[in-house]
């Protein structure tokens, strides 16, 4: 094949392949040569990963990262498809419920974590002035020092956070939605449940599981939240697998220990990625 | 009737919906506004009374914000700049072009999009640290790519393939070339694209987090977002400054998102999978 030979297409996109090879497969493969080697370069074989994985905090970190991602994936689903169908129906002032309900997903993710920092206060939260006032708790919490409390806490964050865009995606999803389908059930004297049940979500499958993917990815690299509110603690109880990897690197200074955890993390979230991506192909060919 | 029922049925959790999603946002900007001596009270005072601008005081004049600010402003501009130009090429051979291996460059892609930054600021910062670019404003422009770049290139080749083909054979044989084609016919069409992508790619960089905390780690060279969160220490925080500069960081993106709206969810719609 000489060069006259080779499409234009393959020229215009050229110089951005090479700057991605560059930002990503470069920095990958560096991440795997630095997970087999020591401090000073030699070859050290698993001793990195051995090391990581049988670190006493593994089964906890683990455990952490399960919970965090699975809690918020959860409720950002259920929060958002609520919030889909309810802003698909005809309601007066529809449209301003719609701009004002994606201001948590537009407000930068630091700004969140600060703000429900703030709310969280133990002494001087709005979240536990309200709690204890309507008699839901009878003393205030120290939601984000108490070793229990924390988690559910920044998943409440995480799940305020993302639940705008599921509920954009359930609401695309529902408009594509022929009429007739829901004519067709009143006539059958379906109630809006019915309805949700029987023609929403199944109408809403395909669009829902590429949202989990995507929202699961995104939990896995929650780090700007829970880093900025807790830093990973108390006692470790916040900690999740990616900020692990950075304290490893940047606080520790073990690169090649954070290394070896990239590559654990890496090989797990590119079983999802794949996931996702073939959801997508089948959907892109449709 | 049945309507009109259901109309009050929704009214409820509507409500809710609308205080779930605005009260933080609320409370961050009346807490902004407040003294000291009104912030730290049980029961919590809702206003302010009278509003002050002291807290928005502290943090323009005894702080180092403004200069993360300017930071943030350059990093996001230069960054989205930068990926806007790749991105222009790439999206249209993507979308006007089949060749062998376009399918493997566009999956490609997409994993660029949706790779967590965690897998690889351990290696970025080495080689960052190896050319001399940690602490500038090069070496953030650069990393931030990963954000920006492959969203606009995913982004833009839906709008680019949105344009009718013919238009462009008819300029071909009217003996224009093909980046004559490219700039004067396609990338005029898809300028609401380009608008897009550009406030999609500002907004993914204004907000960054990880990078910023491992890439700026002097005074001059920080971001906003690592501004905000050095406020916060374990034991005394000063919550009235931080409620005031997160006012300040959320402005400039309140400011976009309420003059694009329509854009902004039609880009996200059209698949913007970053933030």
């Amino acid at each position: 094949m000489t060069i006259r030979n080779i499409s234009p297409g393959v020229w215009f996109i050229l110089p951005t392949m090479l700057l991605l090879a560059a930002l990503i497969v470069y920095p990958m493969l560096s991440t795997a040569e630095l997970s087999v080697t020591d401090a000073n370069g030699a070859f050290a074989g698993m001793r990195n990963f051995n090391v990581a994985i049988s670190a006493p905090s593994t089964r906890l970190i683990l455990f952490n990262t399960a919970y965090y991602v699975i809690g918020s994936v959860v409720f950002q689903l259920l929060l958002g498809i609520l919030a889909g169908i309810l802003l698909n129906q005809h309601f007066a002032g529809r449209s301003l419920v719609r701009s004002l309900m994606l201001i948590p997903w537009v407000v930068p993710g630091i700004v969140a974590a600060m703000t429900w920092a703030w709310m969280f206060h133990t002494d001087y939260g709005i979240i536990n002035y309200i709690m204890t006032q309507v008699g839901v708790i009878s003393e205030p919490i120290g939601w984000l020092t108490n070793p229990n409390t924390v988690m559910p806490a920044l998943i409440a964050v995480n799940a305020w956070k993302m639940f705008p865009f599921v509920a954009v995606m359930v609401l695309a999803g529902l408009q594509s939605v022929p009429e007739e389908l829901y004519e067709a059930v009143r006539v059958d004297g379906a109630n809006f449940w019915h309805e949700i049940w029987h023609i929403m979500l199944p109408q809403l499958r395909p669009v829902l599981v590429s949202i989990t993917l995507l929202l699961t990815i995104w939990a896995l690299d929650g780090i700007t939240i829970i880093y900025s509110i807790t830093g990973g603690g108390p006692a470790n109880r916040s900690m999740i697998f990616p900020i692990q990897i950075y304290v490893q690197a940047f606080e520790y200074f073990e690169f090649n220990r954070a290394a070896a955890l990239s590559v654990l993390y890496f090989l797990f979230i590119s079983v999802i990625i794949v996931l996702y991506m073939r959801v997508f192909a089948a959907q892109e060919k449709d | 009737m049945r309507d009109r029922r259901r109309t009050l049925l929704i009214s409820l959790p509507v409500a809710m919906l609308v205080i779930v999603a605005v009260f933080p946002f609320l409370w961050m900007a009346v807490s902004a506004f407040k003294p000291l001596s009104q912030l730290y009270t049980i029961p919590p005072q809702w206003l302010p009374d009278p509003p002050t601008f002291e807290n928005f005081k502290n943090v323009v004049f005894q702080s180092n914000i403004p200069r993360y600010f300017i930071n943030s402003l350059i990093i996001s501009i230069g960054s989205t700049f930068l990926a806007l130009v790749f991105a222009i090429f790439a999206a249209y051979g993507f979308a006007r072009f089949d060749f062998r291996g376009r399918s493997a460059a566009l999956a490609f892609v997409l994993i660029g999009q949706l790779l967590p930054t965690a897998t690889v600021i351990v290696p970025l910062y080495i080689v960052l640290n190896y050319l001399g670019l940690i602490n500038t404003y090069i070496g953030l422009i650069l990393v931030y790519l990963i954000l920006t770049l492959p969203l606009s290139v995913w982004m833009l080749t839906g709008y680019f393939r949105g344009i009718p083909k013919e238009l462009e054979d008819a300029a071909i044989i009217d003996g224009a070339s093909q980046l004559g084609v490219l700039f004067r016919i396609s990338l005029p069409l898809v300028t609401p694209g380009i608008i897009a992508v550009t406030l999609y790619s500002f907004v993914a960089t204004w907000n960054e987090f990880v990078f910023a905390l491992s890439f700026a780690t002097e005074k001059e060279m920080k971001t906003l977002p690592i501004g905000l969160a050095e406020f916060s220490t374990e034991f005394d925080t000063d919550w009235g400054a931080v409620m005031a500069a997160s006012f300040v960081m959320t402005l400039p993106i309140a400011l976009i998102f309420l003059v694009m709206q329509r854009m902004f969810v039609g880009g996200l719609m059209s698949g913007a999978t970053k933030g």
